[in-house]
C-alpha cells in the first residue's frame, strides 16, 4: 500500500506542476464567478446583483420562471460542455503524457528496480493519472454545486454524483491513452487516438440513438441495426454516463421542459424525448459495468505490455 | 582480501547470461559472473560490449533470453530481493518538480523502507554526498554533478546489501569523483557489496577489488588485478652502445631489441639477469631497468583483440617528436 501511495502521490506532484492543472483550477473559478453574478426572477434574468436586468421571453414554456429548472438547465449545460466535453478533453490532454514520461529511458531503470510487481506499478501509475481529473471534477462540481444552492437556492445532492461518474468516464477514455502510451511512448499518439476512440465511441451511441428514435425504420437492416447495437454494449457508454449523471442531479429532462411548448421545437422535442425514454430503460449498472468491463479488458492489455517489454 | 573460490557466499552468481533482441541482435552470450560478498566489482568494456544491457538485467529492467544464478541468494529477477538492493541508473532523469527529499523519499517509499526511516536517512544522505543545503530544493535546478549525486543518495536510502552502479561518476568533477571514490571504500569497509560499471578505468583500478573485461557479450577476463596483470609484466632494459652483435643472444632469451632499448615479457628475474650479463658482457652501459606491469587499459585493449602501447626506444621517441 506504501508504494501505491507513494505513485499517486507522485502524480499528483506531477499534475500540480502542469500549467493546465492550474489553468483549468482557473477556469472552474471562473465558471463559477459567473453563475454568481446571474440571478433569476419572473421574466427577469439579473446580472451583477442587478447591475443589468434582461428581460426575457425564453422561459415561456414553462408555467412562470422556475429557479429549479433554470438550475436544472445549468446543470444539464455544465454536464455536456464543460465537465463532460472540455473538463475531460482538457484532461487527456494535460495526463497523456503520464505514462510516455514514467517510461523514458533513465526514468523507468530507477522504478522498475523496485522491489514491486510491474502489474502494481502500472496500476499505481494508472490510478494517479486519475486523480488529475478527480482534483478537478470535484473542484468544479463542488464549486458549482455550492453556487446553485447558494446562490439561486437550488440544492441538488443528486449533482455531486457528477464527480465520481465523470472521472468514470474519463477512466474509459485515460485507459485508451495508457495503452496507446505502454506501446508507443508516444504523447502525440496518446492524444491522437484516444480522441479517435472517443469520437467512435460517441458515434456508435449516436447512430443507435437514431436507430431507436429518429429513424426507426432503419431498424429493418437487422444486420446493420442488430452490429450497432453490439458494438453500442461493448464500447464504454461515454455518452450514457453523461445522461445518468443529469439523471441523478435532476437536470435529465431540463431542455425538454424548456421545449415543451413551442411548436417549431416540437419535432427535437419528440426526438429527443424518445431518446431519453430509451435511456431511462438502461439499467445504470449495466451502463457503468459493461464499460468497465471494456476499460478492466483494455487496462489488462495495457499491463501486459508494461509488465513484458525491456526498457 | 579472501579469495574468490574460497567464497561460499556469492552476492552475484551469474551462469551463462544471455539476450537476443529483435532482428537476432546477440547483446548478450553467455556471461559468468562471480562477485563476492563485500567486495568492489567492476565490469568494463568498450562501448556496445553489453554492460548496461547486463547490469538491467540484474536489476530486472531487462529480461534475459536465458540466465541462470543468483543474486544475493535469489534466483535473477526475484522482486523481494530488490528491496535491499540499490541502483544507478547511467543517464537517470528524475522528475524536476520533485525537490532532493521529495525525491528520496518517493523512490524509498517504493523501496518498502518505512517512513521513519526514510525521514532519518534522507537528510543524513543528503549531506554525506554535499547536498545538505539543496534539500528542499526542486531537482530540475540541480546541475548534472549534484543530479549524479544525488542519484548516489537514492540507491542508498534503503540501505541496500547490494550497490549497482552504473557510470558513478559520470558528470561529476574530480573532487565529486573522489568524493564517491571515498564513499565507495566506505560501503566495502561497512560489508557492501559494490557492482560498478565504468568506462574511467582509473577510476575502476583505484577501488576494485575484482574486474570483469565484457567484451562482445562475453566475459574475455574476470580476476583481480593482480591476477589479470600477473602474466602481463616485462621488463624494460635501457643501455647506451651498439648491441647488434649480441642482437641473436638476446633473441633466444625472447627480448627483443629496438635502438637502446631491449624489452623482455614475462616476470622471470633469471633471465633479466641473463639479459644484463649479456649487455655488459658486450661492454654496453646499463642505464636502467625496469619492470612494467599492464595497466587496466592495456589489458582492456589487449582483450577488445588490439595490442597494449609497445615501448619505445629514445631514437624512435626523437624522431616521434621531430615529425
Amino acid at each position: 500500500m506504501m508504494q501505491f501511495w507513494a505513485l499517486i502521490v507522485d502524480s499528483f506532484r506531477e499534475s500540480r506542476d502542469r500549467k493546465i492543472f492550474w489553468v483549468m483550477l482557473v477556469l472552474s473559478v471562473l465558471v463559477a464567478a459567473v453563475m454568481f453574478c446571474f440571478s433569476f426572477e419572473q421574466g427577469k434574468v439579473n446580472v451583477l446583483f442587478g447591475m443589468w436586468v434582461i428581460e426575457t421571453d425564453y422561459f415561456t414554456g414553462i408555467t412562470g420562471i422556475k429557479t429549479d429548472v433554470i438550475a436544472a438547465l445549468v446543470v444539464d449545460g455544465i454536464m455536456d460542455t464543460a465537465l463532460g466535453g472540455m473538463g475531460v478533453l482538457l484532461s487527456i490532454i494535460a495526463t497523456a503524457s503520464f505514462f510516455p514520461t514514467f517510461l523514458d529511458r533513465g526514468a523507468i531503470d530507477v522504478v522498475l528496480c523496485k522491489p514491486m510487481p510491474r502489474w502494481k506499478l502500472f496500476l499505481g501509475r494508472y490510478v494517479g493519472g486519475m486523480v488529475f481529473m478527480g482534483v478537478q471534477a470535484t473542484i468544479f462540481v463542488v464549486l458549482t454545486f455550492l453556487v446553485v444552492g447558494l446562490r439561486w437556492g437550488v440544492w441538488l445532492p443528486g449533482y455531486l454524483l457528477a464527480i465520481p461518474l465523470v472521472v468514470l468516464l474519463f477512466s474509459y477514455l485515460y485507459c485508451i491513452s495508457a495503452l496507446v502510451a505502454v506501446v508507443t511512448r508516444s504523447t502525440v499518439a496518446a492524444v491522437l487516438l484516444t480522441m479517435l476512440a472517443w469520437m467512435a465511441f460517441t458515434g456508435v451511441q449516436s447512430v443507435d440513438d437514431l436507430f431507436t428514435s429518429k429513424y426507426p425504420k432503419w431498424q429493418e437492416n437487422k444486420l446493420v441495426y442488430e452490429g450497432v447495437h453490439a458494438a453500442r454494449w461493448i464500447v464504454p457508454k461515454t455518452q450514457d454516463i453523461i445522461y445518468l449523471a443529469k439523471k441523478w442531479s435532476r437536470a435529465a429532462n431540463a431542455s425538454v421542459l424548456v421545449h415543451a411548448d413551442n411548436d417549431d421545437d416540437r419535432e427535437m422535442v419528440d426526438w429527443a424525448t424518445k431518446v431519453e425514454i430509451a435511456r431511462r430503460e438502461m439499467n445504470p449498472l449495466a451502463i457503468i459495468g459493461s464499460s468497465l468491463l471494456f476499460e478492466a479488458a483494455i487496462v489488462l492489455a495495457a499491463m501486459w505490455k508494461f509488465s513484458r517489454r525491456d526498457y | 582480501m579472501v579469495a574468490l573460490t574460497e567464497m561460499t557466499n556469492l552476492a552475484v552468481d551469474l551462469i551463462d547470461v544471455r539476450k537476443t533482441y529483435a532482428k537476432n541482435i546477440h547483446a548478450l552470450r553467455g556471461v559468468n559472473i562471480q562477485v563476492g560478498r563485500g567486495e568492489i566489482f567492476g565490469l568494463l568494456g568498450p562501448n556496445g560490449a553489453g554492460k548496461t544491457t547486463l547490469v538491467k538485467i540484474m536489476m530486472t529492467v531487462v529480461k534475459p533470453t536465458r540466465a541462470m544464478g543468483t543474486i544475493m541468494g535469489r534466483p535473477i529477477g526475484h522482486r523481494g530481493k530488490l528491496a535491499k538492493t540499490g541502483y544507478l541508473p547511467e543517464n537517470h532523469r528524475f522528475p524536476g518538480y520533485l525537490t532532493g527529499l521529495q525525491l528520496l523519499d518517493y523512490y524509498a517509499a517504493l523501496a518498502k523502507v518505512p517512513r521513519a526511516a526514510r525521514r532519518a536517512s534522507a537528510p543524513k544522505l543528503l549531506d554525506q554526498l554535499g547536498l545538505s543545503k539543496w534539500g528542499e530544493t526542486r531537482i530540475d535546478k540541480y546541475s548534472k554533478g549534484m543530479m549524479q549525486r544525488l542519484g548516489i543518495a537514492q540507491a542508498l536510502m534503503n540501505d541496500p546489501e547490494l550497490i549497482v552502479l552504473d557510470e558513478p561518476t559520470d558528470g561529476l568533477d574530480p573532487v565529486g569523483r573522489r568524493d564517491v571514490r571515498q564513499l565507495l571504500l566506505e560501503l566495502r569497509r561497512a560489508g557492501k557489496t559494490v557492482f560498478l560499471n565504468s568506462h574511467l578505468l582509473s577510476e575502476l583500478e583505484m577501488v576494485c577489488d575484482r574486474v570483469a573485461i565484457l567484451v562482445d557479450g562475453l566475459v574475455a577476463r574476470q580476476g583481480t588485478l593482480s591476477e589479470l596483470t600477473e602474466h602481463t609484466v616485462e621488463y624494460r632494459i635501457t643501455f647506451s652502445g651498439d648491441a647488434q652483435p649480441i642482437r641473436s643472444k638476446l633473441a633466444a632469451l625472447r627480448a627483443t631489441v629496438d635502438g637502446d632499448l631491449v624489452v623482455l615479457s614475462g616476470h622471470d628475474p633469471a633471465k633479466v639477469n641473463a639479459v644484463i650479463d649479456l649487455l655488459r658482457g658486450q661492454g654496453l652501459l646499463i642505464e636502467s631497468v625496469q619492470p612494467h606491469r599492464f595497466s587496466l587499459e592495456d589489458i582492456l585493449v589487449e582483450a577488445m583483440g588490439g595490442t597494449a602501447p609497445q615501448p619505445q626506444s629514445r631514437e624512435r621517441q626523437r624522431a616521434d617528436k621531430a615529425s
